[in-house]
């Protein structure tokens, strides 16, 4: 294998690869980095077995040929190399040889053998998809997924893809976000549990402007650029049924300001217990009314006027939840939705000019007394 | 007529023996009580046999002329009182003026004695032999100045007495016990105890009590205690107890004093035991040798005729004093478990925790007993905050947490130091402070067996009060729609299937009533467990919060939260001390 390279193109596959590649690891292989010199350039790819990325960037190749170099010496290399181009050469099947201008490294790699193979995902049944509304989608929901680990299936993202529409969901069980994009002949209709940290990938590697290709395969899942492949795990099961718990019947809205209810919330938020984050909010007339009382420690009171009419409603939530929601709402003004104190309470952006609906859902937080 | 009459006095005095008297170790702590009111210095004891054949208590306080030393074997002859009000507040150990007479009753008795005389030089000493309660001797003596009371034949003159002594090994371990209260009591004398030659207490004069107990008891022994010092209104407690991971099953001791004088009181050890709450598992009995300092004339001494018991005059406020100074005592850092040598013994501990009765002649009390300043007292409270947890937190084997303090390195084990901080949380929580329930989007379906079902039906009210909203959902399931979320990484399903296995299976069935035991459950089964990563923020913030908990040395079974390493041990190792 002989290939050169500019540094600039070098880095910037290293950038894309990097990331998956795991810290630490009992495999050793999975701490290295594929290097695939072939005609149309040098193939970079990483995996940490749950995902893996590859990109092709352009390269002048001498010889085709394939190694595995450790990723962090690599990088760390790259990232302090000149500006000029690199000459790559294999020795035998592990040495690798890096000169540029008078830089010269010897790195011990590992033959490319050892390397796991991707995914067997197959693009022929694939479908596509505009980046952008994948993009939107995973930003939206994505931060709802939940990080413990007790149920697996709530640790992924739910995709349904319909001949109309693709919609997110992500739920810990505490509170919920669902987002649905509108598509015009989609050509899959499937239901996908996709790991946020695959999602993540996707949403770095991807520009907005890409057409992606999509495929799976039994449980795996490919997405495809003209340069770059991501390929994750599926989650497996039957993700639960969130329509169910989604509440229609809420009959007391609230319009509120998103900045201001955010700000109350933190500034309260600063003597609620460090535990459960509890804060009651008071809806009564114009005025949103939050308290916090917390043993040992004290209490805040804050006022933000909103719209409200209707009977008073005292519900408690974790701040830190309806914080996090609010963060993702892409409007100024968001509606809230209530029922009643122990009932699911929704919150959906106000006037968002985006063909997209989006609605998140948080559950009270009862004071047991 | 003639059915009722007046005993004979050798009679009253051996029936009064037999109050005080009971056997030889009575006799040690009633000659022994007597030289430290002579103002000793230096005591020595001999046994023979036990105390049998031969007991013998020399000092060298400041003795007697010839006319007290007749007069002190009467009964009801005593220099300690005069009349009645000085009995309260009596500050000596004796007062009653009936040891010498009763003990004399049931003996062959002998004293020796010389007062101090002018320039330091002994006056002329006297000598008294008194047999089965007559006098027989009165004689002169060369000799220096103190006294020595030689007692031979005990009870040869009651053989049912004598029948029930022990075997001379136990008698002569009650009589050891004596002194050793008494030394404890009494860091400003020396005491040496022989028995056939043997010596079995040889104790110097010290500064600190930490001194004597290690002598008395072993340096291993010294270094599981902890130092108390906590004031209460009039009430002052200091001394020492056992930190709760030592705390044995059996052979524990337990000694009181008040104002420097032993007493018993079974209430008072169940106060100390008491501030051990929680942090012991249930059965084990911790070594406990509290001091309490009260006015006197907040205690009367004279209830008992060998004046083992005492009554206070606010027993309440004694009893709560003696469970806050406990935990107090048991919060520190300094609490928590050591390895290798000896911490804080060097010197940082060295209370004496002595308030020994006031000097006879000047009749005052001792300063120790001043009512406390108030101000003082507030700022004792500043000095008991936790040291700042500062430096690099470090996690080994994703299970213990290592920091650095003062005085060296201090190792926490992540679940107990959690499991401590939520079972406070849950105690507060259960007494009605009330506790936040997360409402579930997907309520969770429990199946159970039949004894899990009824643990959940029989303690629903706890379960409710920590957070979990419980629904039967017929059949062996059960619908959980709100659960407590103690913290980020909290698998509440686990949780709960564990806690009701728990309290169904009747674990932690010892804990003395059932809040404690349920929050000791709950708190076991929601803490982090070993073996979880953290973040150090996560480290950090636990460590704050066990630091803000009551006791954070110890966790609910009995187990340290926290072990040392103290710097001087790591200086020893490495041969830089």
């Amino acid at each position: 294998m002989k290939f050169t390279i500019t540094r600039e193109r070098l880095q910037e596959g290293l950038v894309a690869v990097a990331a998956c590649v795991p810290t630490k690891t009992t495999l050793p292989v999975l701490s290295n980095i594929l290097l695939e010199a072939t005609a149309e350039g040098v193939r970079l790819s990483g995996t940490d077995l749950d995902i893996a990325v590859s990109t092709v960037v352009p390269a002048e190749v001498d010889s085709e040929g394939a190694v595995t170099v450790p990723a962090k010496k690599l990088v760390e290399i790259v990232r302090e190399l000149p500006s000029a181009a690199i000459r790559v050469t294999s020795a035998g099947e592990q040495r690798v040889h890096l000169e540029c201008g008078r830089s010269r490294f010897k790195l011990l790699g590992i033959p490319r053998e050892e390397f796991p193979s991707f995914p067997p995902v197959s693009f022929a049944d694939s479908w596509t998809l505009t980046s952008s509304d994948l993009q939107k989608l995973i930003n939206h929901v994505s931060f709802a997924a939940s990080t413990e680990e007790s149920r697996p299936i709530l640790n992924g993202v739910l995709w349904e893809l319909r001949e109309d529409r693709m919609r997110m969901v992500a739920t810990n069980g505490h509170r919920l976000a669902r987002m649905d994009v509108p598509v015009s002949g989609g050509d899959a209709t499937a239901d996908l549990i996709v790991p946020p940290k695959a999602l993540d990938q996707v949403r770095r590697l991807f520009g907005p402007s890409d057409e992606l290709e999509v495929a799976k395969s039994d449980n795996h899942l490919g997405f495809r650029t003209g340069s770059t492949l991501v390929f994750t795990r599926l989650i497996e099961g039957p993700y639960p049924n969130y329509d169910q718990v989604i509440p229609r019947d809420n009959d007391r809205a609230c319009t509120v300001e998103k900045d201001a209810v955010a700000a109350a919330l933190r500034r309260v938020g600063v003597v609620a217990s460090d535990q459960t984050h509890r804060v009651r909010l008071e809806f009564s007339g114009g005025t949103l009314r939050l308290s916090v009382s917390t043993p040992d420690l004290g209490e805040a009171q804050d006022e933000v006027a909103v719209a409200y009419e209707g009977e008073t409603l005292a519900i408690g939530f974790n701040a830190n939840y309806l914080l996090e929601i609010l963060k993702y709402m892409p409007t100024d003004e968001v509606r809230l939705t209530f029922k009643a104190p122990e009932r699911a309470a929704t919150v959906e952006p106000v006037g968002w000019d985006d063909p997209a609906s989006y609605l998140c859902l948080v559950m009270p937080l009862r004071l047991v007394d | 007529m003639g059915r009722i009459s007046i005993l004979p006095t050798s009679v009253v005095d051996q029936i009064a023996a037999g109050e005080i008297v009971e056997r030889p170790a009575s006799v040690v702590k009633e000659l022994v009580e007597n030289a430290l009111d002579a103002g000793a210095t230096a005591l020595r004891v001999e046994l023979e046999d036990g105390g049998r054949s031969l007991i013998r208590v020399s000092d060298d306080g400041i003795g007697m002329d010839r006319d007290d030393a007749v007069l002190s074997v009467d009964r009801h002859a005593t220099s300690k009182i005069r009349i009645a009000p000085d009995l309260i507040g009596v500050a000596t150990y004796g007062f009653r003026g009936e040891a010498l007479a009763s003990i004399a009753s049931v003996s062959r008795f002998e004293l020796e004695t010389a007062p101090e005389g002018g320039d330091g030089l002994p006056a002329v000493g006297t000598r008294i032999v008194v047999r089965g309660g007559t006098l027989e001797t009165v004689e002169e003596v060369a000799r220096t100045h103190g006294t020595t009371v030689t007692v031979r034949k005990l009870f040869s003159n009651v053989p049912a007495r004598r029948k029930f002594l022990r075997s001379a090994r136990s008698e002569t371990r009650a009589a050891v016990e004596a002194l050793t209260v008494l030394a404890l009591a009494r860091l400003d004398v020396a005491f040496t105890l022989t028995s056939q030659n043997r010596t079995l207490v040889d104790v110097p004069r010290v500064s600190s009590a930490a001194e004597r107990l290690a002598a008395l008891f072993g340096r291993k022994a010294a270094e599981e205690l902890v130092p108390v010092d906590h004031s209460s209104g009039y009430i002052s407690v200091r001394g020492f107890v056992q930190r709760p991971a030592d705390a044995r099953v059996s052979g524990r001791k337990a000694y009181l004093f008040v104002n420097g004088r032993p007493f018993r009181n079974p209430f008072l050890i169940r106060a100390a035991e008491a501030g051990y709450r929680a942090t012991i598992a249930p059965g084990l009995r911790p070594t406990i040798l509290l001091a309490i300092g009260v006015p006197a004339d907040r205690v009367d001494v004279n209830v008992h005729p060998a004046k083992l018991e005492v009554r206070f005059r606010d027993k309440m406020l004694v009893e709560r004093a003696v469970e806050e100074a406990v935990r107090a005592g048991l919060r520190p850092l300094e609490a928590a478990a050591v390895v290798g040598g000896a911490v804080g013994w060097s010197g940082g501990h060295a209370v004496s925790y002595q308030s020994g009765p006031p000097d006879r002649l000047t009749g005052r009390p001792p300063a120790d007993l001043a009512l406390p300043d108030t101000l003082l007292d507030t700022a004792s409270v500043a000095a008991q905050q936790h040291p700042a947890v500062g430096g690099e937190l470090l996690q080994l084997f994703n299970t213990y947490i290592v920091f650095e303090t003062p005085d060296g390195l201090a190792l926490v084990d992540q679940h107990s130091a959690h499991e401590r901080v939520l079972y406070e949380r849950a105690m507060a929580q259960l007494r009605g402070e009330g506790s936040a329930a997360q409402r579930l989007l997907l309520p969770m379906t429990v199946d159970l067996g039949i004894e899990e079902l009824e643990a959940v039906e029989e303690h629903g009210d706890l379960l409710a009060a920590i957070g979990f909203e419980i629904e039967s959902f017929g059949g062996r399931s059960i619908v959980v729609h709100a659960v407590p979320n103690p913290h980020p990484r909290f698998d509440a399903r686990h949780c709960l299937e564990e806690v009701v296995a728990d309290v169904a299976g009747g674990r932690f069935g010892g804990l003395a009533n059932r809040l404690e035991r349920f929050a000791a459950t709950y708190a076991c089964r929601a803490a982090i467990k070993a073996g979880h990563v953290l973040e150090a923020v996560e480290m950090r913030d636990l460590l704050n919060r066990l630091f803000a908990c009551e006791l954070p040395p110890h966790d609910v079974h009995g187990r340290p939260t926290i072990v040392q390493l103290p710097k001087d041990e790591l200086e020893r190792r490495f041969g830089r001390s």
